[in-house]
């Protein structure tokens, strides 16, 4: 039973969810709204597990001296954000708001912008033409960064027509082509999911 | 020669970095204003404007803030504009938050906003309602009902009249730096709203194939993008000093690419010269 329980509970989600597309309105809303408060209370479950598994994981390292300082910083900061939102609130103005403002969004955004300084390092080593097709990729990608930034415009007018033409033609089409295929694919596995051939969301 | 090239070849990435760090922060000090050249709006920017503008007064728009602190230098500026056109609309704004880390970039901005001159009059529960988080995917389950829209939220009001799914709503705006919007193009079919989204420079590509099909009516791309949409708000009369948070910054983002190229150029050239000495 310990398989055969959630292939079944994996053939009726499925198989309600992809009917009620096809016949909106009927009994098949209910049985879809059935699986969807399912949804939520095993999302937030998923939510409650998750932070006793920080909270374990930081006492663990904590009591064995394995980055013991990292983890009583980590958990401070999360025990004192808990305590600014509970005692203060949370709407803009607040003490919880300011850490949030002033120190979560710096280094949030921070961390984001570290990608320009890889990028520009591997641009520097590995962006070379070492083929024809390298070449094509180049060149089309001097025409898309020029054709984004207002100096492209400013050398040459027609530089943003080239970039533009270059996203609607051969960029679209490569993308059409991909996302014809991930959408027969997740058909494909929706299919195997609800006939019980695909069972590696039961761990076999 | 030969010393030059194994000179280059062997940089420290530190100064890769410190000349990207300075290509980025230097534009915004004076004596680089000639980086600022005018630029013309793209067709794609032009429509997002207009869409909004042919909205009638009252009539309900969804906008999804699916960003956080990551990607709101490109983000911001857009969802910010996007906001102030629909006030001045006078449309009926719904914001919702699909993460958790936006949340608050989102009310910051909302109450910024009425600190503005002109937008001190905007209220929650009558100009705009703030829908709040719910999980990722359960949102979209929720959306894609036949449910009463109030009940999704369990709010009540005036803003809400007439609304009870989401075909009553006009348009849905999704700001995202993500996939995240093909969710919405895929309800698109069921309620029949009209979307048009702003994305980061780098999920922008992804988005054109839906700009060719019909199902997006707009799209604001990058920074740019976000520039170009200003422009046009400005042309149309809004305050300059209030709008040009994307346009600070188009500066620093010319500069950027420059260095960029000098480094792709300089890494080729590199590998060409070895090519040819290997050959001999």
């Amino acid at each position: 039973m310990k398989k055969e329980i959630p292939l079944l509970i994996g053939f009726f989600a499925t198989i309600g969810w992809y009917l009620e597309f096809f016949m909106a309105g009927t009994f098949f809303e209910n049985w879809k709204m059935f699986f969807t408060n399912g949804f939520k209370t095993v999302t937030i479950v998923g939510l409650l597990v998750g932070a006793f598994s920080v909270l374990r994981i930081n006492f663990k390292r904590i009591k064995y001296n394995n980055d013991r300082w990292f983890s009583v910083y980590q958990l401070s900061l999360i025990g004192f954000m808990i305590l600014l939102g509970v005692t203060r609130g949370v709407n803009p103005g607040t003490p919880f708001d300011a850490m949030f403002t002033f120190g979560f969004v710096p280094l949030d955004a921070t961390v984001f912008s570290l990608l320009a300084f890889y990028v520009a390092s591997a641009s520097y080593r590995s962006f070379r033409i070492k083929s024809i097709e390298s070449a094509f990729l180049l060149v089309a990608a001097i025409f898309i960064m020029l054709s984004k930034i207002p100096l492209g415009e400013a050398m040459w007018s027609k530089i943003p027509v080239i970039g533009e033409w270059i996203m609607d033609g051969p960029t679209s089409a490569g993308k059409r082509a991909i996302l014809f295929g991930a959408y027969l694919g997740g058909l494909t596995m929706m299919i195997r999911i609800a006939f019980g051939l695909e069972r590696s969301h039961i761990s076999e | 020669m030969d010393k030059l090239v194994e000179k280059l070849k062997k940089i420290d990435k530190r100064w890769i970095y410190l000349l990207i760090f300075l290509s980025c922060i230097l534009p915004f000090f004076p004596g680089f204003e000639f980086l600022n050249q005018e630029f013309s709006e793209t067709k794609e920017t032009i429509a997002f404007y207009d869409n909004i503008n042919e909205l009638k007064e009252g009539d309900a728009v969804f906008i999804d803030w699916a960003f956080d602190p990551t990607t709101q230098a490109e983000l911001l500026p857009m969802a910010e504009q996007t906001l102030k056109q629909c006030f001045d609309k006078k449309l009926r704004v719904f914001i919702y938050f699909p993460f958790l880390t936006g949340i608050s970039l989102g009310e910051n901005a909302l109450a910024k906003l009425q600190k503005e001159p002109g937008y001190e009059y905007i209220e929650e529960g009558v100009h705009y309602q703030n829908l709040g988080y719910l999980p990722l995917m359960t949102d979209m389950l929720l959306f894609s009902m036949y449910s009463d829209f109030k009940g999704t939220f369990g709010k009540e009001g005036k803003i809400f009249k007439g609304l009870n799914t989401f075909a009553d709503i006009k348009y849905v705006m999704c700001f995202s730096g993500s996939s995240w919007p093909e969710s919405y193009i895929l309800l698109q079919r069921r309620f029949g709203f009209k979307m048009q989204v702003g994305v980061t420079a780098v999920i922008g590509p992804d988005y054109i194939p839906f700009l060719q099909t019909g199902q997006l009516q707009g799209m604001l791309f990058g920074l740019k993008g976000a520039a170009e949409y200003e422009n046009i708000r400005v042309k149309a009369g809004s305050d300059k000093k209030f709008n040009r948070k994307a346009n600070a910054g188009m500066a620093s983002l010319t500069l950027s690419h420059l260095v960029m190229f000098m480094f792709i150029a300089i890494g080729n050239l590199i590998y060409l010269f070895e090519k040819k000495v290997k050959k001999i």
